[in-house]
């Protein structure tokens, strides 16, 4: 229920404040995507860097490693290598993936699909991607300064990330921007909840929401409750670096009195954890959906969805202790951990069983945005079920900190979170920008990246089960990995064939944008949510009269329909049979 | 984007912005639960404390500083009192308006007085992880009322002007704000220098 309309936004006039600093959310929304999708190719093309050297140790990086290394003739360096990996892991999870599903996608859908004309507070949403761009700024400005970027891992671990372990600035940068970042995410979720409060439609109850709004709604609510705590160890961080404080560096074996590196870890994994769900819960929205939309069938008991994710975000608070079994917990936490962490398979699976009982018999079609979808389905199953065996305090103790944790969150987050990126793109592309993106390229694309990256990640687990450790430059020197080294190539080239397959989409998605003549239709997809009732794309109001919500978002099929559409708008109302 | 005075649509306006702010209160409560956290393991785990020998700050500072901010929050309250009043308040506007400001100042003039005090007995902030720990907690806290006096100030211009419905909103979130820090000093008074 709305606590008051919005004003009909002015449309802006000049070219500052229509693109740039931007009260729209559409456009906020836009700046996000852009800002990811640059951050994706960076965070790319370092990670094809780490794949070159752990199949080619010695080898020149081809085309760009002579212009990057040429002290070393093109080769990667070792202290380099540690750089790569850490800003590889930053970059895509803080300024690659998040922008795109919460800072795009959350700015973009939430006030479209509740019915409202912007979010409630424009302008703190516009300092929100600016405080995010300066961030982004100072962490790319590492890159180039003495001593280099932060090395110490995307965890930061102490004492790795203290002066002893790094004693360039380049670590410090490094928790400057992500604080700064964790301010601009904190403003988001600010918005987004109050938004979601106060600005639903008339009609709208919460149930009536899409998915995806519940998605991003749950995600805000851990940002706006995790980040800080994030933010409190980086902070500390910066005072053992600034300050000479020693909070996480332990003195002569640790007298009392000195600090001690093992609580930044119990800080990075209050957050950390949740910071995993929070990447995924708007994938899992976006997918739920969309499931439904190309079933051409109801979501699958939607409102058990729904409440499973909630619990989810609430289990999710309470399982941080299973990233550190190996640091001599007592075994009662640890199986507390244990426990708790496994609790969180039931309502998993009752949302996965739901996505599953959508399909079911639904009138299946496969445009682009589905085919992700289903790809989510089939990388998020292997993802969580891998997420078990690391989970469990007797396996872990033995794949811990090797490639197989690489695998696991790599097939939750660059497969699950990834692809249901993908899967928003091409879905409201037409919503967005007014144009389709080709099909046939979107079919490639989705081909190309997923036997990719099953490839990459199914090889990552089990060079991890073989034994071989992350984060290690050279694995070809240990005896007992002389046998994985062919799957490590194996892994390199389908690391490749991932990073080509993006070419089809920078080239579909650019083109479309720019060049593209063909304009998309209101509707293209026949679905029913808020989002499909105005034009292609968004006029700057999004609604010249704020709609009011009859039924849920997803009826389809419903007998009770008259007219030729097999779906009906949340706007109408369904005749009563 | 002045709205005219309508009630119902003020006190919805009014709704909003408290939930926004809130959530927003909610985020800080994290950030000093997550350091106070921090000085509780610290603490416990550690058999003497001040470890290392160290002294204990005195206490009559820090109690100076909870006096001051508890009445700064008084002041506040009044303010607003004041200000929904409209112009027939305007004295008492003015005088506790200014009165907040000079609290806010003057916790801040007792937090130096309290860090000088530290380095006289030689708790420096390098100097071992209980004086770390102050110092953070404290530094945190300062920068926090620093950013509260500066949107204080926003509120100037508006003491002398007369009454309007958008600022009651502010300074009503303001307000939050300020007594947030209050009850977050007095969680820190009685943690860290009253036990
Ligand atoms: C579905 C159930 C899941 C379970 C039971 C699970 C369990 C675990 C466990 C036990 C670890 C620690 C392994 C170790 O370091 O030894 C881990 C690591 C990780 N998981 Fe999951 N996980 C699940 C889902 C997810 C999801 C959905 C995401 C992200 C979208 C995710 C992201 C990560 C990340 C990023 C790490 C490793 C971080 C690092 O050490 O660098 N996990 N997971
Ligand atoms: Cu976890």
């Amino acid at each position: 229920m709305a606590f008051f309309e919005q004003h009909i936004h002015e449309e802006p006039k000049t070219f500052l404040s229509k693109y740039i600093f931007s009260y729209d959310h559409k456009v906020i929304g836009k700046q996000f995507l852009w800002y990811g999708i640059f951050f994706l190719g960076v965070g790319g093309i370092m990670a094809l860097m780490i794949r070159w050297t752990l199949a080619f140790p010695g080898e020149a990086f081809p085309l760009i490693g002579g212009l990057l290394f040429p002290t070393t003739n093109g080769v990667i360096p070792p202290d380099t290598y540690a750089m790569l990996f850490t800003m590889h892991g930053t970059i895509m999870i803080f300024y690659a993936i998040t922008p795109i599903l919460i800072g795009a996608f959350g700015n973009y859908l939430i006030p479209l699909q509740i019915g409202a004309r912007d979010m409630v507070f424009p302008l703190l949403n516009m300092l929100s991607f600016w405080i995010a761009f300066v961030s982004a700024a100072i962490l790319f400005i590492s890159l180039f300064i003495p001593l280099g970027a932060a090395a110490g891992g995307w965890t930061s671990y102490p004492t790795l990330s203290t002066l002893i372990g790094s004693p360039g600035a380049g670590q410090t940068l490094w928790a400057l921007a992500l604080f700064l970042l964790g301010i601009s995410s904190t403003m988001g979720a600010v918005n987004y909840i109050t938004t979601i409060i106060v600005l639903r439609a008339p009609g709208m109850g919460y149930f009536d929401m899409p998915l995806s709004v519940w998605g991003l709604g749950l995600t805000a609510i851990l940002n706006a409750i995790f980040l800080p705590v994030l933010g409190a160890g980086l902070l500390l961080l910066i005072f053992d670096r600034v300050f000479g404080t020693t909070f996480f560096l332990a003195g002569a074996a640790a007298t009392s009195g000195t600090g001690d590196p093992i609580l930044f870890q119990h800080v990075f994994w209050i957050f950390g954890h949740p910071e995993v769900y929070i990447l995924i819960l708007p994938a899992w929205g976006i997918v739920s959906d969309l499931l439904s939309f190309f079933s051409r069938k109801p979501a699958f008991g939607a409102k058990a969805t729904a409440l499973s994710m909630t619990s989810i975000t609430i289990l999710s608070t309470l399982v941080y202790g299973h990233h550190m079994y190996t640091t001599q917990m007592s075994p009662l936490l640890t199986q507390t951990f244990m426990t708790l962490t496994m609790t969180i398979s039931i309502p998993s699976a009752i949302f996965f069983t739901n996505w599953l009982g959508t399909l079911w018999k639904g009138s299946i079609k496969f445009p682009t945005p589905m085919v992700f979808s289903l790809g989510v389905v089939f990388v998020f199953g292997l993802g969580g079920l891998t997420g078990l065996y690391l989970a469990t305090v007797t396996t872990d103790l033995y794949l811990h900190d090797t490639y197989f944790v690489v695998g696991h969150f790599h097939y939750t987050m660059a497969a699950s979170v990834l692809l249901g990126g993908y899967a928003a793109i091409y879905f409201w592309m037409p919503k967005m920008f007014g144009k389709m993106l080709n099909e046939t390229l979107g079919h490639i694309h989705f081909w190309l990246t997923f036997l990719g990256l099953n490839g990459v990640f199914m090889g990552m687990m089990i060079v991890g089960y073989g034994g071989m450790h992350r984060r290690i430059y050279n694995p070809f020197v240990y005896e007992f990995l002389e046998k994985l080294i062919p799957i490590n190539t194996f892994v390199t080239w389908s690391a490749i064939v991932m990073g080509l397959a993006q070419i089809f989409f920078v080239y579909n998605f650019v083109y479309t944008i720019f060049f593209k003549k063909e304009k998309a239709e209101a509707n293209p997809w026949g679905v029913g949510t808020l989002e499909w009732t105005i034009p292609s794309p968004a006029p700057v109001y999004n609604f010249k009269e704020i709609p009011v919500v009859k039924c849920g978002p997803h009826e389809f099929g419903n007998p009770a329909l008259t007219g030729d559409r097999d779906f009906q708008y949340q706007t109408e109302e369904i005749p009563a049979t | 984007m002045e709205m005219a005075n309508n009630g119902p649509h003020l006190e919805r306006r009014k709704a909003v912005s408290s939930i926004g702010m809130i959530i927003l209160l909610v985020s800080f409560a994290m950030l000093f639960a997550s350091l106070l956290l921090g000085y509780t393991v610290f603490r416990l785990t550690n058999e003497v404390w001040p470890p290392m020998g160290m002294e204990m700050v005195p206490i009559t500072l820090p109690f100076l500083s909870t006096l001051v901010i508890a009445a700064s929050s008084v002041a506040y309250m009044n303010f607003e009192k004041a200000y929904s009043a409209g112009e027939s308040k305007l004295t008492s506007r003015k005088v506790s308006y200014f009165m907040t400001l000079f609290l806010g100042l003057a916790f801040m003039a007792v937090q130096f007085e309290l860090w000088a005090q530290m380095a006289d007995i030689g708790l420096y902030v390098s100097a071992g992880i209980f004086p770390s720990l102050l110092y953070t907690l404290t530094w945190v806290h300062a920068a926090h009322i620093v950013m509260a006096i500066l949107a204080l100030l926003l509120l100037l211009p508006s003491v002398f002007k007369e009454h309007s419905d958008t600022k009651i909103i502010w300074i009503l979130n303001i307000g939050k704000f300020w007594h947030f820090l209050g009850v977050i000093w007095l969680i820190m008074f009685v943690v860290i220098f009253a036990f």
